[in-house]
Formats: C-alpha cells, structure tokens, sequence
C-alpha cells in the first residue's frame, strides 16, 4: 500500500468497481480443499496413538475411534478421503496443466523484485515500525502470498507421496520397510508445516480486515477496485489495461460499417 | 479366582524334547508363510564331549509383556495390549512399517512376507476366547509349554510356578514385564531368550527429536502469532474505507 492520497470520492468509485479475481475452478478446488482438509486432519490427528509420539490427546483419539468404529475404520477413511482429495488435485493439474497450472505458477507464483522488496518491508509494518516506507505495488498475489503457495505446494506433494506409500504399504517388500518408516514422519513434518501457513492463511484471508476482499472472493469470485488498487496495484493495472485492451479490440471488431458517402452530384449537363 | 484375567505362559525346558510339533500346530493355526514363524524352540548345545553330552531346548514365543515395547512403538495403535494381557496385532489398522519388529527387546514379532503386515504370537485368543488352549500347548506332547490365567491361583500356570525356581527373561537394562516364567533352565540357554536394549531407528529418531518439537513449535507459533493479530485488531477496529474491506 503506498502512501499516495485517494479521496474519499475516489475511494467510493473504486469500491463500486469489481474485478474477477477467481475463477469457478480456482474456488471450487479452493473449498474441496478446505472440506478434505477438515475431513484429514482431525482423523489423522486421531490415528496417532501411543506415549512416544505424543502428537495428539488421547482422549480425542478415543473420541474418534469410538466415532469409526475402531483403529482400522479410522486408517480406513483417513485412506479413502486422502486418495480422493489426491485423484482430485492430480486431475486438475493434469488436465489444466498447460492452461491452467502452468500460467497460474508464472504468473502468480514466481517472486519479483518488489516481492522480495515487499518481504523485507511488511514484517516491519506488521510489528508497526518504519510505516513511512511504503510498501512495493504487488501482483495478484503478494509476495507473502506466494510464499504460501510454496508450502502448500510442496507441502501437498510430499503429504500425497507419503500418504500413499502407507496406503500400499503392504506391497513395499520388507527390504525398502525404511521407505514406510521415513513416510511416517515426513507426512507428519508436511501436515505440520502446512498446517501452521494454513492459521496464518485463514487468518490473514478471512479475519484480517486488509484481505477480507480475498475471503469474499473465495465465494463471489470477485474483489472491489479500492481493495485491488490498495493492495495489488501491479494486477490492479494489469486489469485495466486488460479490459482497454478488450473493449478497443471489441469496437474494432463490431464496429458499424462506414457510411459510404454519398456520390457526387454529378454536374447536369445540358445544352 | 479374579474377574481380571492375567494371561502368560510357563515354559519347562526339561520337558522339551524338539519334536516341533508346537511350530507345526502354530503354522497350521495361523498359515504363517513358509519361511516364518511365530514360535521357536532354541537350542545351543550340545554341550559336553562324547559320552558326557547334553542338549537343552528353550521353546519361545511372544511374552506378551506387561508393559510392552512393541505397543509404545506402534504409531497407529494396531497392535495394542488386552484387558487379560495378551498382546494383540490389529492387521487391519497395522501399516507395516515394523517400528514394532525393531521395538520388540525379545525379537519375536516380523513382517510378514504374505501380508506385508506385523505378525507375532497371538497366544491364540481366538481359542482362548472358546476356552480352549494354544495350539502349541495344546500339542506338546511333553507338557513343556503351559499356559493359563496367572491371576487365578488353582489354574496350571499358577500351580506349575508355586514353590519353584523360575527365570523371567529379563535383563539389567531391559524389564517389560514378561508374561512367561521359565521352570530352572540351564544358563547357556537363557541368552537365547534374554532380551536385547533396542536401538532407535533413524526415522524415530527423526521423528521424536526433530519432527514433533518443530511442528509443534511452527504451530504454535503461528497459532500465538495469530491470536495475538486477531486481539490487536480488535483493539484497533476497523476503518470502512482505509483498506477496501468492505
């Protein structure tokens, strides 16, 4: 956010303004995460029992085990509900891969030089010091943003590689047991890790009064102008410029025939 | 007699004669792979020169601990002790990944090769459960191996082991509590069934020292961090048109 002084005409105008922010893809996988993401960590939490890896509270163990009927339900549907999530997020990157993944990690994924500018700037505004200097424009995303998609990338792949080496488990021949030993805490370690950006991304998406634009679009697919233009200026730009560029090529291409001039009069001759 | 069942096991090596009729009645019961087995009988004689020569067999099984190992290991829960103190594997719920198997100080249970899962001495509960005896002991020919309810002072176990010299395997280092009582075996067959200190593996290594703290910490952290954001804003309210928030 810069320092730059809007009006309060400018800001009302700007509000009235919405910019597609999502896609229906991009918020139904959005909210297919979050549904097996409620549905995998708690059972997941609850399949950790015993006293050296005290990871999660007996009794909710109990609770759970109580719930599925038993150890094995519980590893059971924590299996099925993973593979399905996992069938999901491979479908769509395989199908999308090109239109979809592809141009959503360049543009919106990599780090540019006012994002690393960004991250050394905002943990200084986020503890309220040196406010004066104003915060680089940033894209779609910030860079905070982005970083968080790495960890839900990465954080997603080793989850899925992991997961489904206990799944099948019993098909790894006891020489490569090992490979089942480090899946369990490598699982443990991505889930953990990933968990941890999920508070600050539930947190800074729906609670955080600067980004509550972004929860909202997580259901409406759109943002204000004032939110855009505050908070990813460089995207905010790019839109506009976008929809110039479509409108002018949009009038080329409908555009009314030219009205042909009428011919000359021609001089009346006679004699 | 006690309403609580204490199950466990009395092994006489002097009755043993190593006929393996107990290894083949286990096979049968359990369709254990060839290869494997869930029971042994050891030996390490004979001992002695020719004609002073002796040979002693310590049959073994899962001692079916009081405070087993192989269940603290177990990350799932699949393998867990009953309330009469047989130690059991839930097959469905076990992943395979033999923390257990390297856990075990007595080094009984193994991955089976057929089902990819733990596998161990059950003590037979299906039996037990009807009444009935393990099929080992149900099959020595020579009464070396008993078994019964150590809680109830008129069952075999009980009787076999009253005014007796016993050895319970275990060691200086090592005391889970092991449900079988050896009757006078000889000291060169006791290191058979001696247990053995475990040795972590690498991955539970990984796993308690540096996975746990670091996720709780980064959880905690964040979750602090977070709350602490939260409370501050309320503090602070909130501007309708500062941040395009509405």
């Amino acid at each position: 956010m810069s320092d730059e002084i809007i009006s309060l005409e400018q800001r009302n105008a700007l509000q009235r303004q919405t910019l597609v922010k999502h896609h229906l893809a991009n918020i139904l996988t959005h909210w297919f995460n979050v549904a097996m993401w409620l549905l995998l960590l708690p059972t997941g939490a609850g399949i950790l029992l015993n006293k050296v890896y005290p990871a999660s509270n007996s009794a909710w163990n109990n609770l759970l085990r109580s719930l599925f009927g038993g150890t094995a339900p519980l590893i059971f549907w924590h299996g099925v509900w993973g593979q399905v999530w996992l069938a999901v997020l491979v479908f769509n990157v395989l199908i999308g891969f090109r239109k979809y993944f592809l141009s959503f990690a360049s543009t919106r994924m990599l780090l540019d030089r006012d994002d690393i500018r960004w991250l050394m700037i905002k943990p200084w505004h986020m503890v309220g010091l040196r406010k004066h200097v104003p915060l680089p424009p940033q894209d779609a995303y910030n860079a905070g943003q982005k970083l968080y998609s790495y960890v839900i990338v990465i954080g997603t792949f080793f989850i899925g590689l992991t997961g489904m080496i206990m799944v099948y488990s019993e098909h790894i021949p006891t020489t490569w047991q090992w490979v089942i030993q480090w899946a369990m805490p490598i699982h443990f370690l991505a889930v953990g890790i990933t968990f941890a950006g999920v508070i600050i991304h539930v947190y800074m998406g729906a609670i955080f009064p600067e980004e509550r634009q972004a929860f909202f679009s997580m259901f409406s697919g759109k943002v204000n102008g004032l939110y855009a233009y505050l908070h990813h200026r460089k995207w905010y730009l790019h839109k506009m410029a976008e929809r110039g560029a479509w409108e002018a090529q949009y009038r080329q291409k409908y555009r009314e025939p030219e009205v042909a001039e009428p011919p000359a009069p021609s001089r009346a001759t006679g004699d | 007699m006690a309403d609580v069942k204490k199950y466990g096991f009395v092994i006489d090596p002097r009755r043993c004669i190593d006929c393996r009729a107990c290894l083949v009645a286990c096979r049968a019961e359990w369709n254990t792979p060839e290869g494997q087995t869930r029971i042994w009988v050891h030996t390490d004689g004979p001992h002695g020169t020719f004609p002073n020569v002796a040979q002693t067999w310590v049959p073994a099984q899962c001692h079916h601990c009081e405070t087993p190992w192989c269940v603290e290991a177990c990350p799932t829960g699949a393998t867990f002790k009953r309330e009469d103190g047989l130690v059991l594997i839930d097959s469905e719920a076990c992943i395979g990944c033999g923390l257990c198997v390297n856990a075990c100080p007595y080094q009984v249970r193994f991955r089976n090769k057929e089902t990819g899962k733990a596998d161990k001495c059950s003590g037979c509960y299906t039996r037990v459960d009807r009444g009935e005896m393990p099929a080992c002991v149900a099959t020595c020919v020579g009464g070396a191996r008993l078994f019964g309810d150590f809680n109830d002072p008129a069952s075999t176990v009980s009787q076999a082991i009253k005014g007796q010299t016993v050895y319970r395997p275990i060691s200086e280092n090592v005391n889970t509590g092991p449900m079988t009582y050896y009757l006078a075996p000889p000291d060169a067959a006791q290191v058979q069934v001696t247990p053995q200190p475990r040795e972590d593996l690498s991955a539970e290594v990984f796993w308690r020292r540096w996975a746990i703290p670091f996720v709780k910490l980064a959880v905690g952290v964040t979750f602090v961090g977070q709350a602490g954001a939260f409370i501050l804003q309320l503090l602070r309210g909130e501007n309708e048109y500062e941040d395009g928030a509405v």
